[in-house]
C-alpha cells in the first residue's frame, strides 16, 4: 500500500500512457485488425468516456488498457508500469492494488453474498481488514441493510451498486468501467452513474469508461470516439465548453 | 414442433458436456452389468463341467447292490441324447512275476471319462500324457506303486483272475479320483469286457456298477425325473456342486463379480443423476423459450421423453458393443487354464440385467429432474426465478436410492447386500451432514488473504452448499470403489490363506498302527514333517435313534455320506480349524460320545443327544451326539465326519493311519523309496489339483482386475460428472479472481488445495463407509473373516485429494491459459 501511494503522490507523470496501440486476431482464413495505432494519455484524477459502436473495438481497448490482455503492436503505461511488457502475474499484482473494474454484467459470484463479493478483492490483495472496509463501502452504496443477499437476490441496480463497492474497495488509482450502465433502464442508470461519478470525485480516482450512452460519456471530462479501431478525439469537453 | 425437434437431435445433443456424461455413464454400466452377467453366467456353467470332471461325467449313477441296474435304463436315457458310459469298480488279488498285491480295480467302458481326462505315463521316467479314454480290451493301466511292489515292467503281463492282461501304461490320475480316500489299495483300470472273463466277479462279490451321463442340464434333468421313481434305496445318484474346494472359490469369484456389478450400477446411476440434473437445470432457458414461442407443457414432456429414449437406445447398443469384445477376452482367459473350454456363448437373459439397468438409470434419475422442464414458467426468458434450481432435490433422491436398491437387488438377489450398502450409505450421510455443520462452524471464521490455505478454506466455506454436495457424491463413488477393492483383497487373502505355499500335497493313507513311528521318522529325516495323524476305522452309519437310518431321513435326502462307508476317527484335541458349533468338545477322560460335522447333523436333523450306531465290518457301535462342529473341508488336511474320543467307542476297532504333508515338487523321488520301504501305504498325490487350484484362482483373479478396472473407470466418469457440473462457475469465478488481481500461481494453489481438502474429506467418510458395507457383507457374502485393511484404508484418502487436486487444476486449464477479459465475456 505504501509503494502504492508513493506512486500517487507523484502527480507529474500521466496515469495511463498509450502508444500506437495495434491489436489483430488471427482468424482461421486471414487476420482481423481490431485496434489501429492508437495513441492517448491521461492524466491522473481524469474522467474519461471512449464512446463508440458495437464492434467498433471499445471493449477490446479497455481491456488492453486495463492490462487483462496484450497487445500485438504498440504499449501500455499504466500508473508508471510498462504493463505491455509484465508477465500475467506482475499484471495481476498492478490490478490487485491499482484497478478496480465496473462490468455491464455486474460479474457478481453468484454463490457469495454482497458482502464477500465486495471482499474478494481485498482479500486477494491479503487485506486484514477486508470485512470491516467491504461493509463501510456497501453502506455507502446504500446497501448496508443488504450484506447477506446473495447476487440473485437483488435488482439490477443493486447488483450494479455492488459491482461499484467491490471497484473501489482495494482503493484504486485507476478505475475501468464497461457499459456500466448498458444493462440498466434509465432512472436506474442514471443513479448508478450518480454513484460511480461521485465515489470517483471522492476517491480522487481516474476513471476510463467505455459507452455507448452520450449522456453518460457527456459526464467524463473528456471523450474519445472510436470506430473501426481508431481512436479520435474530437476535442477536450473543457476546450468545447469555454 | 418439428423445428423444436431438430433442436433436440442426438447429434446436438452429443454435443453438450452433460448428455455426453449421462451417455458414457449409461455405456458404462450397460457394458460393466452385460459383461459380468454374461460371465457370470458362463462361470456356472464352467463351474458345474469343471466340477463334472471330478465324477467323469455329469451325473453318475451308483448301483451298490451288486446287481447292474435294468439295461433299459440306460437305453432311455441314450434315446434322450444323453452320452453314457459304464464301469465296475471291485477289489481282487492280482499276480505280477514279484508276488501278488490287493488291489482297487475300476473297469471302463469305452467311453469313460465322458469328463475330464486321464492322466497317463508311458514309463517310469516318461513324460505324463492325457488321454480322453481307458485301456483297450486286454491290456491293464496300474499305479506306479503296484509296479514296485510287483517288479513287474510295463510289457509284462498281471495276471487278474483267469486272465492275464498286458501292463501298457501306468496309470497316474483318473478324473474321477477326487479327494475320495475309499481306493485305499493301489488302482488297476482295465477294459469292462474283459471282467467277465477273468472270472473274479461271482455272484455275492462286493461290486460296485457305476454308471456316467453327460448332456445338456435339462434333459439330464428330465431323465432324472423319469428315473427317480424307479431307483431303490442302494441307487445312489450323484451330481456336483457339493462343495467341492475349487467350486467354492469359482462361486465366491462370480459373488464378486455381482457384487462388482451392483456397484458399477450404483455408480453410473450416480453419474447419470448428476449430469441429467445438470442437462436439466441447463435446457431451462430453452424450455422457456419453447413455450414462449407456444410449445405446450405436454409437447415439451413429450420431446424430452423422446430424447431420453435415444439416449437409453445409445446407452445400451453402446455398452453391449465394450461389453461383447470384453466378455470374449475374459472367456478367453479362463479357457487356457480350464480343461473344458469357457465357451463364447450368449445368453440372452443374461443381458436381461444390462438392458434393466439402462431402463433404471434413466427413468429413476435421468428422468425427474428433466420432467420437471415442463414446469418451468414462460416467464423466465424475462427474468428467471430464484430457487429453482434447488426444487425436488429430495423426492429425486428418494426416488432414485429406492430405484436403484431395487436393481441391486433384483440383480445380486441378495437383500443382505442392499442392506450393507444402505448401512454403509446411512452412515456417508450421517458424517456427511456432521461435517457439513462442522464446515459452516470453524470455517465461517476463517477470512480470506493472499495465503493459497485460507483461499482455499474461505472457497470451502462459500461454495459449502456445491462442496457438500460434491463431498456426497465423491464419498459415495469412493465408498463403493473401495467396498470393491477391500472385498477383492480378502477375497485373494483368503483364497491365499485357504492354499498356503506350502499347503499339505499329499495324503498317506491305510499306514498300520506299528508303523506309524517308522513313517513319521521316514519323511521328518527328509526334512518333510507329516501333520497331525489320525486313525481311520471304516464304518457305515446305520441307525439313529435305534431307528434304521434310511428311514428316519425323508428319501428326499439324498445324503451320500449315508450311502457309503465313512472314515471314522478318534481324536483328543478338536483340529485347529474345526469348530465347535453346539456341545462340548470331549473332556480328557471321556470314553463315549461322537462329535458330527454340522452340515451333515443338519440334513439328518441331529441334535445333542441323539443315539448314531455305526456298523463297522460286523461289530455295532452306538454313541449318543455331545458336540457339532464345523471343518473346513477344503484345508487339504484329513477331515472327518465322526470324530469319537480316544477311549470311546472305536477303541478296539482295526484302525489304519491317515496323515496330509507337503512334499515339494524337486523332492518327488523321495516317494520312490517310502514306497519301497512301505508297500502297503498309499501315497495319494493331491499336488496337481491344488496346482490346478491356484492356477483357477490367478485366473479368476485376473478377470476380477479386469471388472474391477471398468468399475474404477466409472467411478472416474462419476467424479468428472460431478466436477463438470460446476465447471461453468468455477471458471467464471476464476476469471473473475484474475481479473481483480489474483495472481496464477495463487489460484492454482488455492484451488487445488480446495479441492485437495474436498477428496481428503471425500476419501475418509467414503473409506470408513466402505468398512462398515464391508463388515456387513464379509460374514454373509464370502464367509471369510473381515480385518482392517490399513493398506487399502490409508491410501485412499490421500489418492482422491491427489485426484481432485488435479482435476480442479484440469477444469482451471481455460481459465489459465485465456485472457480473463475474453473469458468473462465468453462464459456471460
Amino acid at each position: 500500500m505504501n509503494q502504492m501511494t508513493n506512486v500517487k503522490a507523484d502527480r507529474l507523470t500521466p496515469m495511463l500512457r498509450v502508444d500506437n496501440l495495434t491489436h489483430r486476431v488471427r482468424l482461421e482464413t486471414d487476420t482481423l485488425t481490431i485496434l489501429q495505432g492508437v495513441s492517448l494519455e491521461i492524466n491522473r484524477g481524469e474522467s474519461v468516456a471512449i464512446v463508440g459502436r458495437s464492434g467498433s473495438g471499445k471493449t477490446t481497448l479497455l481491456g488492453l488498457l486495463a492490462g487483462l490482455d496484450t497487445p500485438s503492436d504498440g504499449t501500455v503505461e499504466l500508473d508508471g508500469a510498462m504493463i505491455s511488457q509484465l508477465s500475467e502475474d506482475e499484471r495481476a499484482k498492478l490490478r490487485a492494488h491499482r484497478v478496480g473494474f465496473v462490468f455491464q454484467s455486474f460479474q457478481l459470484l453468484p454463490a457469495l453474498s454482497a458482502l464477500e463479493n465486495v471482499m474478494l478483492p481485498l482479500e486477494l490483495a491479503g487485506s486484514e481488514s477486508a470485512e470491516g472496509r467491504a461493509r463501510e463501502l456497501l453502506e455507502r452504496v446504500g446497501l448496508g441493510e443488504r450484506l447477506n443477499h446473495s447476487p440473485r437476490q437483488l435488482s439490477g441496480g443493486e447488483q450494479q451498486r455492488v459491482a461499484i463497492a467491490r471497484a473501489f474497495a482495494s482503493d484504486p488509482s485507476i478505475l475501468f468501467a464497461d457499459e456500466p450502465t448498458g444493462n440498466l433502464d434509465n432512472r436506474t442508470g442514471q443513479s448508478v452513474s450518480d454513484l460511480l461519478m461521485e465515489l470517483n470525485r471522492e476517491q480522487g480516482t481516474t476513471l476510463v469508461m467505455v459507452t455507448h450512452d452520450e449522456h453518460l460519456a457527456a459526464r467524463c471530462s473528456r471523450q474519445f470516439h472510436i470506430e473501426a479501431g481508431v481512436l479520435t478525439e474530437p476535442a477536450a469537453v473543457e476546450e468545447l465548453t469555454h | 414442433m418439428a423445428a423444436a425437434r431438430k433442436l433436440m437431435s442426438v447429434r446436438r445433443d452429443w454435443r453438450e458436456r452433460d448428455v455426453r456424461v449421462v451417455l458414457v455413464a449409461l455405456i458404462i454400466a450397460v457394458a460393466t452389468v452385460a459383461t459380468i452377467a454374461l460371465f457370470a453366467a458362463q462361470l456356472q456353467r464352467t463351474l458345474v463341467s469343471s466340477a463334472s470332471s471330478f465324477l467323469a461325467a455329469d451325473r453318475q449313477l451308483e448301483a451298490e447292490n451288486g446287481r447292474e441296474i435294468p439295461p433299459d435304463w440306460l437305453t432311455e436315457a441314450q434315446s434322450r441324447g444323453l452320452e453314457t458310459g459304464r464301469m465296475v469298480e471291485f477289489s481282487t488279488m492280482v499276480f505280477g512275476s514279484g508276488g501278488f498285491q490287493l488291489v482297487s480295480v475300476k473297469a471302463v467302458s469305452d467311453e469313460y471319462p465322458l469328463r475330464g481326462q486321464i492322466e497317463t505315463q508311458g514309463a517310469p521316467d516318461r513324460p505324463r500324457d492325457l488321454v480322453r479314454s481307458g485301456p483297450p480290451p486286454g491290456e491293464v493301466w496300474i499305479n506306479p506303486r503296484l509296479l514296485r511292489l510287483l517288479e513287474l515292467d510295463i510289457g509284462d503281463s498281471l495276471e487278474v483272475g483267469n486272465r492275464n492282461l498286458k501292463v501298457s501304461s501306468l496309470l497316474v490320475r483318473e478324473p474321477d479320483g477326487g479327494f475320495r480316500l475309499s481306493a485305499l489299495a493301489p488302482r488297476v483300470m482295465m477294459h469292462v469286457d474283459d471282467v467277465t472273463s477273468t472270472g473274479v466277479i461271482q455272484e455275492g462279490s462286493r461290486v460296485e456298477y457305476v454308471y456316467l451321463f453327460a448332456g445338456d442340464d435339462t434333459v439330464i434333468e428330465d431323465y432324472y425325473q423319469w428315473l427317480e421313481p424307479r431307483l431303490e434305496p442302494s441307487h445312489e445318484w450323484e451330481g456336483v456342486r457339493d462343495g467341492e474346494t475349487f467350486s467354492r472359490s469359482l462361486e465366491r469369484a462370480e459373488r464378486f463379480l455381482l457384487l462388482g456389478g451392483s456397484l458399477a450400477v450404483l455408480l453410473a446411476a450416480v453419474a447419470v443423476a448428476v449430469a441429467s440434473r445438470q442437462y436439466a437445470l441447463a435446457q431451462r432457458d430453452t424450455v422457456a423459450l419453447l413455450k414462449t414461442l407456444g410449445v405446450r407443457s405436454r409437447g415439451i414432456g413429450r420431446l424430452y421423453l423422446r430424447r431420453l429414449v435415444l439416449w437409453g437406445v445409445t446407452g445400451v447398443v453402446g455398452g453391449l458393443l465394450v461389453a461383447l469384445p470384453l466378455f470374449w477376452l475374459l472367456t478367453r482367459l479362463l479357457s487356457e487354464v480350464l480343461e473344458r473350454p469357457v465357451e463364447f456363448h450368449l445368453t440372452p437373459s443374461a443381458l436381461l440385467p444390462a438392458l434393466l439397468t439402462a431402463l433404471v438409470s434413466l427413468f429413476a434419475f435421468a428422468y425427474p429432474p428433466i420432467r420437471r422442464l415442463r414446469d418451468v414458467p414462460a416467464m423466465r426468458v424475462l427474468r428467471s426465478q430464484p430457487g429453482e434450481s434447488g426444487r425436488g432435490a429430495l423426492a429425486d433422491a428418494a426416488i432414485a436410492i429406492l430405484a436403484v436398491f431395487g436393481l441391486v437387488w433384483l440383480y445380486a438377489g441378495e437383500i443382505s447386500l442392499v442392506v450393507s450398502l444402505l448401512a454403509g450409505l446411512a452412515l456417508l450421510l450421517g458424517a456427511l451432514g456432521l461435517l457439513g455443520w462442522l464446515l459452516v462452524a470453524l470455517l465461517r471464521k476463517v477470512r480470506g488473504g493472499g495465503n493459497a490455505w485460507r483461499l482455499a478454506l474461505v472457497g470451502l466455506y462459500r461454495h459449502r452448499r456445491a462442496s457438500l454436495s460434491q463431498m456426497a457424491v465423491f464419498a459415495m463413488t469412493l465408498m463403493l470403489a473401495a467396498t470393491l477393492v477391500l472385498v477383492r483383497t480378502s477375497l485373494l487373502n483368503d483364497w491365499q490363506a485357504q492354499l498356503p505355499e506350502n499347503a499339505p500335497n499329499h495324503f498317506l493313507i491305510n499306514i498300520a498302527p506299528d508303523a506309524v513311528e517308522e513313517v513319521g521318522a521316514f519323511w521328518q529325516e527328509r526334512g518333510q514333517p507329516l501333520n497331525q495323524l489320525y486313525p481311520m476305522v471304516r464304518g457305515r452309519l446305520t441307525e439313529l435313534n435305534g431307528e434304521p437310518v434310511k428311514e428316519a431321513v425323508s428319501k428326499d435326502e439324498r445324503i451320500g455320506a449315508l450311502n457309503r462307508e465313512l472314515n471314522l476317527t478318534w481324536m483328543s484335541a478338536l483340529p485347529e480349524d474345526n469348530e465347535i458349533v453346539q456341545g462340548e468338545w470331549f473332556g480328557r477322560d471321556a470314553v463315549d460320545g461322537v462329535s458330527v460335522e454340522a452340515e451333515l447333523a443338519e440334513r439328518l436333523g441331529l441334535a445333542l443327544g441323539d443315539r448314531l450306531t455305526f456298523t463297522i465290518g460286523s461289530e455295532k457301535v452306538t454313541e449318543s451326539v455331545t458336540s457339532i462342529r464345523t471343518v473346513q473341508w477344503d484345508s487339504m488336511k484329513p477331515n472327518f465326519y465322526m470324530a469319537f474320543p480316544p477311549d470311546g467307542g472305536l477303541t478296539d476297532m482295526p484302525a489304519t493311519w491317515i496323515t496330509s504333508f507337503y512334499l515339494p515338487s524337486d523332492e518327488k523321488t523321495a516317494l520312490n523309496a517310502f514306497s519301497r520301504n512301505f508297500p502297503t501305504i498309499s501315497v495319494l498325490e493331491i499336488d496337481h489339483i491344488i496346482d490346478r487350484i491356484q492356477q483357477i484362482v490367478r485366473q479368476v483373479t485376473q478377470a476380477i482386475e479386469a471388472i474391477l478396472a471398468l468399475i474404477l473407470a466409472a467411478a472416474l466418469v462419476v467424479m468428472a460428472a460431478v466436477v463438470s457440473a460446476t465447471l461453468h462457475d468455477r471458471q467464471r469465478e476464476g476469471a473473475l479472481l484474475r481479473t481483480l488481481g489474483g495472481r496464477q500461481s495463487l489460484l492454482v494453489r488455492s484451488t487445488m488445495l480446495e479441492f485437495a481438502l474436498l477428496g481428503g474429506f471425500a476419501g475418509v467418510l467414503g473409506v470408513a463407509a466402505a468398512e462398515v458395507a464391508v463388515w456387513a457383507l464379509q460374514f454373509r457374502m464370502f464367509e471369510g473373516s473381515f480385518s482392517w485393511h490399513w493398506q487399502v484404508v490409508l491410501p485412499v484418502p490421500l489418492i482422491s485429494a491427489v485426484v481432485l487436486a488435479f482435476f480442479g487444476r484440469w477444469q482451471l486449464r481455460p481459465v489459465l491459459n485465456v485472457s480473463p477479459m475474453l473469458l468473462l465475456r465468453r462464459l456471460e
